[in-house]
């Protein structure tokens, strides 16, 4: 019998993963923009983002565009092959239950 | 299907939304598509002498001057819209506004020389810009699966052709039909849909 794939606790989150798919399409995204799209809390929203900062999954920026600040995030090549890794595993579970 | 079959489905489709939701261009790029359209009708009608008074009655400034100033008009309409609308950059984005920008310096590449060397044949002229066009909306339809804009395609196409047929009038009438169905139709077309999806956008947050 063949074992099953185990699934990334980091991306299985509900949000985490929201945000980790969201990342995946973008070249970037604002912090507002990432609430918006998750309909989420600040506080939440920023300690989900830190979890996955904290795993390398996404890389976080500040900049200031006509002197309000911005927080931007991007998903890295890390957090691109979890994330590919954990659809991988998630399909093969469902696959084998059928 | 189990409760954790279930759960699991649920993560796939929350992928799939996510994934989606990313990608879509919440900006509203409609508005050019009419904005260019009502630019070359502008451009044919002072290069034909249908407008009057000093500054119309130079002919030969038509198309640079529309042209370019309807360029500038949409970089900084554009600039301003992307400021504003904190929509994130996207790959199917990029290249769409690579395609339209590539089409627009191919035309300026072209017809400007043509005009200065004088070799410039208006019926050519029209064919080359129409199949330009054609190329530009087409390459946006099928990056978009977009079949209004393809359709739009073909019939810049078939104008193009056209116009290469027949006397420089029935040429002329190809031109100023196609701009009509492909940029003041279909821009207009676009508009709508765009803006019932900002109120069911809308809608969606309340």
């Amino acid at each position: 019998m063949s074992e099953m794939p185990e699934l990334n606790p980091v991306i299985h989150g509900k949000l985490r993963l929201a945000l980790l798919s969201l990342l995946s399409g973008v070249d970037e995204a604002e912090f507002t923009w990432l609430r918006e799209k998750t309909g989420s809390t600040d506080g939440n929203l920023g300690a989900q983002l830190m979890k996955l900062e904290e795993a390398g999954y996404i890389a976080m920026k500040k900049r200031f565009v006509l002197r309000k600040p911005q927080t931007l995030y991007r998903m890295t090549e890390k957090g691109r092959a979890a994330l590919t890794e954990y659809v991988s595993a998630l399909k093969e579970l469902l696959g084998s239950a059928i | 299907m189990s409760a954790e079959n279930l759960e699991l489905t649920e993560r796939l489709e929350l992928i799939e939304t996510m994934i989606a939701e990313g990608r879509r261009s919440t900006t509203r790029w409609a508005w050019t598509i009419v904005l260019w359209g009502v630019a070359f009708y502008v451009a044919i009608a002072w290069s034909s002498g249908f407008l009057g008074g000093p500054i119309w009655g130079q002919h030969y400034m038509a198309w640079p001057v529309t042209m370019v100033g309807t360029w500038l008009l949409s970089w900084d309409l554009a600039t301003r819209m992307r400021q504003s609308a904190k929509s994130p950059m996207t790959t199917v984005k990029r290249a769409i506004i690579s395609i339209w920008t590539a089409m627009g310096i191919s035309m300026f590449a072209l017809l400007v020389p043509l005009g200065l060397s004088g070799r410039a044949d208006q019926q050519v002229c029209v064919a080359v810009v129409v199949t330009l066009l054609g190329t530009a909306n087409a390459a946006s339809g099928f990056l978009l699966k977009w079949k209004a804009q393809i359709a739009c395609a073909v019939v810049w196409w078939i104008a193009g052709s056209a116009s290469l047929f027949g006397s420089v009038t029935q040429s002329s009438i190809a031109f100023l039909a196609a701009i009509f169905f492909c940029q003041i139709v279909f821009g207009i077309y676009a508009m709508i849909l765009e803006s019932r999806e900002q109120r069911r956008q809308g809608a969606a947050n309340v």
